[in-house]
């Protein structure tokens, strides 16, 4: 960071809680284990910000297992999550603090309101961040960019920081050692918003065999058309206890439905083998099957990202592809292809 | 209702470009195109439009002079005005100063409704959207798959969160929505607005961008990822290659 700047921000680095259903979801310790990357050149205590209603009960069990003083914060009529209500009570409660720098997960919740308030308080604002490095008292971010195929380092010449953190990227933090973290609660004031909370529709059901499955084939937009899913659908039958799912842009258009998504926005798998057949690689698709045991991908684009975390990788258009491996399985070449 | 749409021109997705230097270098001609998630956006200002009359849409886009390519593309889509803000994109800007420069150009338009893709294509940064509503003082959510006019005034909308969860908000006007892929496809132009489209004159402007000047971040470069697993790639004609997956995964169980 530049060293000609006044006035540094000298309070904490701040870890606002990722919530999800189930309350502070474990993204939040990987955020407490960047902090502490971030603190080891940046300085200043780690807090970790837990918002909302229900926000109490979770904050000593936080405390705990990240090992880093909590500040609990409530607020007449703040409920669940929501952005506007985050930015706007955060944003004065940053600034009183002093932070040096705010994390959010790199997720729907805290791109919904982190980089409004990197705006609004001047912050150097980098999203979606993988790693970090200090080096002469500098500070390199990583990000991916270009459509998932390449890295770009990023430094930040203003203060504070406003970052959000993959998932995945940091380990989660384990407790501390030392004395139990502290929790502390405050009340903020009830912001005033434009906005508010109506009770949400349910979301596609899920697939349960997909959560299932021992082997998921999946197909992306290198699909081409709805034709040549029966080719993918074909390969899937090969293997016992397999499930064909798909990525955002094939349930998009119609040809699988969403309960067969993959990615952050539909489901996490973990199968013993993953077979990506012509998709790209977004980031917003791998964090939803990173954890396969074994990963096959198939992509006419040698640069596809998808490569990047596959143990095999078959640069080859899949139209080609399946049919030849079918083959080798000993199907007739000219099948029919299955009713439906 | 008054509604703008900020589309980003990207490269084609399977562009392959090579890195020099930290720098990206691509293929001459290039092959462009408006960024996937902006087109769901632009469909969601034309789908308002349809359903609310006396309504126009505006499309503006920040970009080089190949940009007006999607600007006719969303006049062939049924957009009423375009604008565009000169600045070159390669390297990128930042996205607080595209959204600075955003700002300044619709501030005095005041519209009802800014539409903007969740995030771009290329650089999935998702910043640009939500420091523009900043700016402008406009209430904001992002990720949104649907927007309906509400009965009591402003808008309903849903909001994709993790593993498809679904928040439904109500939000006032004037508001900015960043918009997420969904099952409504964008509609392809029709032919005769394309024509009409490519006689359009589209008014031109040139911001302040200082580009590098003040950023709040710098970019130092970038570089190819590292492989996070065995990456093995096989080499041979198309059965060959069928043979060792089957050898593979035999190997393995898997099969």
């Amino acid at each position: 960071m530049s060293g000609s700047r006044q006035a540094l921000p000298a309070g904490p680095i701040v870890v606002v809680a990722e919530q999800g259903p189930e309350g502070v979801a474990p993204v939040s310790l990987e955020l407490v284990s960047c902090a502490r990357a971030l603190a080891a050149g940046l300085g200043g205590e780690i807090r970790l910000a837990v918002l909302g209603e229900k926000a109490r009960p979770l904050a000593e069990e936080a405390a705990r297992r990240a090992g880093c003083p909590v500040t609990v914060v409530r607020a007449p009529g703040l409920r669940e999550f929501q952005g506007e209500a985050w930015r706007e009570i955060l944003a004065p409660l940053l600034a009183a603090w002093g932070a040096r720098a705010v994390l959010a997960a790199h997720t729907t919740s805290g791109l919904d309101w982190l980089p409004g308030l990197a705006a609004r308080l001047g912050a150097a604002c980098v999203t979606g961040v993988e790693a970090l490095a200090w080096a002469g008292g500098a500070l390199t971010l990583t990000r991916t960019t270009l459509f998932g195929k390449a890295l770009e380092a990023l430094r930040p010449e203003a203060s504070p920081l406003a970052l959000t953190v993959q998932p995945g990227a940091f380990p989660a933090a384990g407790p501390a050692e030392g004395p139990e973290p502290t929790v502390e609660q405050i009340t903020a004031e009830a912001p005033a918003l434009c906005s508010r909370l109506l009770e949400a529709p349910e979301g596609p059901a899920r697939d349960q065999a997909l959560a299932r499955a021992r082997v998921v084939v999946a197909a992306g937009r290198g699909v081409g058309r709805p034709e040549n899913l029966d080719l993918v659908r074909r390969l899937a039958a090969r293997f016992s206890g397999a499930a064909l799912a798909g990525s955002r842009p094939v349930c998009d258009l119609g040809w699988l439905g969403y309960q067969s998504q993959v990615g952050q926005t539909g489901a996490a798998v973990a199968p013993r083998l993953y077979i990506a057949c012509g998709i790209s690689g977004a980031r917003q698709h791998t964090m939803g099957m990173q954890g396969s045991g074994f990963i096959v991908a198939v992509n006419s684009d040698p640069r596809a990202a998808i490569f990047n975390l596959a143990d095999v990788c078959v640069v080859e258009d899949l139209v080609a592809f399946i049919p030849a491996f079918l083959a080798r399985c000993g199907e007739p070449e000219a099948m029919d292809p299955p009713a439906s | 209702m008054r509604i703008l749409t900020c589309l980003k021109q990207v490269r084609h997705p399977e562009s392959l470009f090579s890195l020099e230097e930290g720098r990206a270098l691509w293929p001459e001609p290039g092959l462009f195109k408006m960024s996937a998630c902006d087109e769901f956006a632009l469909e969601e200002g034309l789908s308002l439009k349809d359903a609310l009359a006396g309504s126009e849409v505006w499309a503006v886009s920040l970009g080089p002079a190949r940009a007006e390519a999607v600007l006719r593309r969303a006049l062939g889509m049924g957009a009423d005005q375009a604008a565009l803000l000169l600045g070159e994109d390669e390297p990128p800007l930042r996205p607080a100063r595209v959204a600075a420069a955003l700002a300044e150009w619709a501030r005095p338009k005041a519209f009802d409704l800014v539409l903007t893709g969740v995030m771009s294509e290329d650089a999935m940064q998702g910043t640009v959207g939500p420091m523009l509503a900043e700016l402008l003082g406009l209430a904001c959510a992002t990720s949104v798959v649907e927007i309906a006019p509400a009965p009591e005034g402003g808008l309903r909308v849903l909001r994709e969160m993790e593993g498809g969860r679904r928040q439904a908000l109500k939000i006032n006007l004037p508001a900015l929505l960043t918009v997420q892929s969904s099952a409504r496809a964008p509609r392809y132009p029709t032919l005769s607005a394309l024509l009409k489209a490519k006689k359009a004159t589209i008014a031109s402007h040139a911001p302040e961008l200082n580009a590098g000047a003040g950023d709040r971040e710098r970019l130092l470069g970038l570089a190819w990822p590292g492989r996070t697993r065995a990456g093995l790639t096989l080499e041979g004609d198309t059965a060959a290659k069928a043979d060792r997956l089957y050898a593979i995964l035999r190997e393995r169980a898997l099969l």
